[in-house]
């Protein structure tokens, strides 16, 4: 159907050019000469009617008249005596034309139509679940244990599964065979933190360092350096490193969205670290009731019910986090911002969030084989929601 | 199939644009009249395809097509229909869309309304503007496409940029565009006239009132960029010094030297070079700060090369187009030998006063725009340039600028005499230095008084020319009505920015529940904040009643808006009047009902915008002035 609409659009564009090439040629052309002529009389006129207005002294206006003839003589001399043949092109110039119109079109639209593109290893996994894509990379690892990009991404798809010592694993192998990519240092790097309870180590600092190092306005890279900074307290380099990565952000960017959120909040952590708001205050909850089958109170009674809250948009890590025995749990808790995990990340600053419970054994900040866990669908913080989770 | 229907007619435009150069160049060299005023229809053609392009890819965001990339960045299903309308030039590549779009319209206009203008002249002017179009299609085809697809279809389209969800936006691009493309017209009959070797009368007469439109419209797009910055970004300013702004005002400077200069060589054969030089410099800088504020280069230097592809193909087509004209200028450099003379004292001699100041205020705005950049991109550091190094060198440079426009107009072509001239501007005189004593006395603040003495001069000077025309048959006319609009806008514009920018007063304070704050006899009182929600955005809208002498005056609502994407934004409420504007933007809640606050006094601000306009208004009544139509009793 395409191809007769570009027939279609094509034909109107020939049979459109061949009519103008073939037209009888209707009026006589304007001559440049008598264009002159005319304008240096019309300029004359206006003379005569400066000095009647007093805009030229009466001694200049024969100079000026004359000058006015100088120009239209230097004009008149200049003027190219072209011959011009009004008759149509020939038949094979127009053929010439047209080939040209048609070849150009269609070659340009070839060159620049959408083609199907050979799978890339994030394609092929693209549409998987993140269980087999780990299966798949693993595959592909086997024959190519060199690919560094197979790396990152089993590290990231690790990571998203909650195994943080699988995922970084896989990011060291990355590294080891990449060490000069920024986003996988700052990849790297920000599991190293999660996986330290969302504590910057020595480790991580040093890849956000080395990624600094390599493009000194990586987003990723600065981002993450921010928060190191705010973790440290240092809420004006935090600030800096922050409207860096908004300066080198394209303004379609999702991501100044992000930091534009995290910079307003900084705004607010940096007013209250002064002081000007010294009280501690709840602006927003969620409350959080989670019902458990009877097998489970009896089975795991003194698993740990950790149940935190992440929000829609951004780096999805938690933002508040409560934890208790299962035994002493009492079906319901309150998340506020006194449960926040950063200080410049609080629950109340979240546009929409996600609540996750997990009950786990070991009561590890990573998800374990064994754990179990519920998440519920975005809620809007502002509305201080009641979030209904069931385990059965 | 909409879609690859708009951009297979986007590859037709580009098609065409080469056909409007080639074949009248092909003409032109054989010698074959049918084939070089082929030109018109063929740029109809281009014109037409470009519409079609323009028209599927507003289809495409108006019925939420996310399998195109552009879109799917840009809009997403909440969006207002208008503002999915004006998304279209949103972002970088549509508004590059829009460039073509304007630039084969300001061509079309051009072929249609110079009928008087003779082939051989019209016909190069269509083959330079078509060039130009060539350019911008392939940049825009190559690097920049619109109609880009996406592999997988997202279900939901980004947002776009809350700041652009705007009346301010629907209107300031395109009329923007219209000025920096329509720059393309003199620059065209310009190269025009180069290529062949003829800087006649006819170029210079019918070269002039194209370049008033253009000039008029790049002073609306820039009152209008001003407006909105001020309303819309919550900080109450209505000027930067920002590069993207300076961007615009540097070939605003030079359009305007150029109207004053082309009157000078269509009326007396003088400064053809001054024109030549100033027509190719204003379409230059025009490029130039299209290519700045899209290419990225202005948000920091290193996003220029993270597209190398739309860096490279930049600087090119800015190669090309500024070194492919002067090099033409230089060869053609004999042709502007001469030139008439005139005395020191002359209009011609005041005119070029006026033409040197403001290409000289040009180069120190073009010089606190670039140079941080280049710093930058070399690796030299950064530096910041801002309002004190332009406060520092423009306004001194303007100072005698306004002094000597008010005065130019009373001086005679060729020569004039010192002692007629003081004799026709004594009372004139008398008035500006009496405002300026009553000023003196009245206002402790230099600068107010220093403006309320240029506005009084602007004034005076223009109601003179007025009054001595009206006494003469035939001499007022729409161009003469046109330079005393402009004149007094420059005077108005002058007056509004002076007062607002040294009277004007700023509050960012904490202001709880019920609490008051009382900025020059105007009580604000803080009534709250109410949660509110819109299609794309909730957020927060406060309540602040104005009182003055205890009466109420206003209730303005300012808002703090969330958009879906989590951007925040702050939507300003603002009380205006000619006199002066109370503006209020809320800022973040502090608890228990607290919330921090901006509160501004903003004296004669309006004053700016209605300079422009009176600018704008009189650019456009000389560009119509009879003068410009052909009188068939010649």
């Amino acid at each position: 159907m395409i191809y007769f609409w570009f027939a279609f659009m094509l034909s109107i564009s020939v049979v459109y050019l061949l009519w103008f090439l073939y037209r009888p040629s209707r009026n006589k052309p304007l001559n440049l000469e008598q264009s002159n002529i005319e304008l240096g009389k019309q300029k004359r006129l206006e003379l005569q009617s400066d000095l009647e207005q007093g805009l030229i002294d009466a001694a200049d206006f024969n100079q000026a008249n004359d000058e006015i003839a100088q120009t239209l003589a230097l004009e008149l001399s200049q003027h190219n005596h072209n011959t011009r043949f009004n008759t149509p092109p020939s038949f094979w110039l127009s053929g010439l034309i047209i080939v040209f119109l048609l070849a150009l079109s269609l070659g340009i639209y070839q060159i620049l139509s959408p083609k199907p593109q050979p799978p890339t290893i994030q394609t092929q996994i693209m549409s998987l679940s993140l269980e087999d894509s780990v299966i798949k990379l693993q595959n592909r690892l086997l024959e190519n244990p060199n690919d560094a990009k197979a790396w990152q991404i089993l590290g990231l798809a690790y990571f998203e599964l909650g195994k943080l010592d699988k995922s970084l694993n896989a990011y060291e192998k990355a590294y080891q065979l990449e060490p000069k990519n920024p986003r996988l240092l700052t990849e790297y790097a920000s599991t190293l933190a999660i996986k330290n309870d969302n504590n910057f180590s020595g480790r991580s600092i040093e890849l956000i360092k080395q990624a600094l190092e390599i493009e000194p306005n990586a987003p990723d890279a600065l981002y993450m350096a921010g928060l190191f900074a705010v973790s440290e307290h240092d809420f004006p380099l935090a600030k800096k490193l922050w409207q860096r990565a908004l300066s080198v952000l394209s303004t379609d960017s999702p991501d100044r969205a992000v930091l534009l959120e995290v910079l307003a909040q900084l705004e607010t952590l940096t007013i209250e670290d002064q002081g000007k708001s010294s009280k501690t205050e709840t602006k927003h909850f969620v409350r959080v009731k989670v019902d458990f089958s009877d097998k489970i109170l009896a089975t795991r009674g003194d698993d740990f019910i950790m149940i935190y809250a992440k929000p829609v948009h951004g780096r999805p890590m938690p933002i508040a986090i409560q934890k208790i025995k299962l035994k002493n749990f009492n079906t319901s808790i309150t998340l506020t911002d006194a449960h926040s995990i950063i200080p410049s990340r609080k629950l109340s600053q979240a546009n929409q969030i996600i609540i996750t419970a997990r009950l786990s054994k070991s009561g590890a900040a990573i998800k374990q084989a064994d754990d179990i866990q519920i998440s519920s669908e975005a809620v809007n913080i502002i509305d201080n929601p009641t979030v209904y989770l069931q385990f059965n | 199939m909409w879609v690859e229907i708009g951009h297979f007619a986007l590859i037709l435009a580009l098609v065409f644009a080469l056909l409007q150069v080639f074949l009248p160049v092909i003409g032109l060299t054989m010698g074959n009249f049918t084939l070089s005023k082929i030109c018109r229809p063929v740029l109809w053609m281009h014109f037409f395809w470009v519409i079609i392009a323009f028209s599927i890819l507003m289809n495409a965001f108006i019925v939420d097509d996310f399998s195109l990339k552009y879109v799917a960045n840009n809009s997403n299903t909440e969006l207002p229909t208008i503002f999915k309308i004006s998304a279209v030039w949103g972002a970088h590549e549509g508004s590059l869309l829009l460039w073509a779009l304007i630039l084969v319209a300001w061509s079309v206009a051009v072929s249609l309304f110079s009928k008087r203008l003779p082939d051989e002249v019209l016909t190069p002017i269509l083959i330079i503007l078509g060039v130009i179009s060539v350019g911008f299609l392939l940049f825009l085809l190559f690097t920049s496409n619109p109609f880009e697809r996406l592999d997988i279809i997202p279900t939901q389209g980004r947002e776009l940029n809350p700041l652009l969800q705007d009346f301010g936006l629907i209107i300031h691009p395109p009329m923007l565009y219209m000025g920096y493309v329509g720059m393309a017209v003199p620059f065209a009959f310009v190269l025009s006239a180069l290529i062949r070797g003829q800087l006649d009368s006819t170029w210079l007469r019918w070269s002039r009132p194209w370049t008033l439109v253009a000039w008029a419209f790049l002073t609306i797009g820039i009152t209008l960029g001003s407006w909105w910055a001020y309303y819309e970004l919550g900080w109450g300013g209505w000027w930067f010094w920002d590069p993207v702004e300076n961007a615009s005002f540097m070939p605003w400077l030079v359009a305007t030297a150029l109207v004053h200069s082309l009157s000078v060589s269509e009326k007396r054969a003088s400064f053809k070079h001054w024109t030549v030089l100033l027509a190719i410099t204003g379409f230059s800088l025009s490029l130039l700060g299209t290519f700045l504020v899209r290419s990225g280069i202005l948000t920091s230097v290193h996003s220029f090369a993270s597209d190398p592809a739309r860096g490279l193909f930049v600087l090119i087509f800015l190669v090309i187009v500024v070194g492919g004209s002067l090099g033409l200028y230089a060869w053609r450099a004999n042709l502007m030998r001469g030139g008439n003379a005139f005395a020191f004292l002359s209009r011609e001699s005041a005119l070029l006063v006026n033409n040197i100041l403001l290409v000289a205020a040009m180069l120190s705005v073009f010089l606190g725009t670039l140079y941080p950049l280049l710093l930058d991109s070399l690796g030299l550091g950064k530096i910041s340039v801002g309002a004190p190094y332009f406060d520092a060198v423009f306004v001194p440079i303007m100072i005698p600028a306004v002094l000597a426009m008010a005065v130019a107009p009373f001086l005679r072509w060729k020569k004039d005499q010192t002692r007629r001239l003081s004799g026709v501007l004594k009372n004139a005189w008398i008035g500006a230095v009496l405002s300026l004593l009553v000023a003196l006395f009245l206002i402790a603040n230099i600068w107010v008084v220093l403006a309320v003495f240029l506005f009084v001069w602007v004034v005076l000077h223009s109601l003179l020319l007025l009054w001595q025309r009206l006494g003469k048959k035939g001499s007022i006319n729409l161009a003469f009505i046109g330079m005393i609009l402009a004149h007094i806008g420059i005077g108005v514009f002058l007056l509004g920015a002076t007062v607002v920018t040294q009277y004007g007063v700023e509050k960012d304070i904490k202001m709880a529940l019920n609490e008051t704050h009382t900025i020059q006899g105007y009580d604000f009182v803080f009534k709250g904040a109410d949660n509110f929600a819109f299609s794309n955005y909730k957020g927060h809208k406060g309540r602040v009643e104005v009182f003055f002498d205890n009466e109420k005056i206003t209730t303005l609502r300012p808002e703090k808006r969330q958009y879906i994407t989590g951007m925040p934004m702050t939507e300003a409420a603002i009380d205006p009047s000619l006199r002066q504007d109370l503006y209020v933007s809320l800022g973040e809640s502090l608890g228990d009902g607290a919330w921090s606050l901006r509160l501004y006094y903003k004296p004669l601000v309006r004053l700016i915008w209605l300079g422009g306009i009176l600018i704008a208004l009189g650019a456009l009544l000389a560009a119509f002035d009879s003068r410009y139509r052909f009188r068939r009793d010649l």
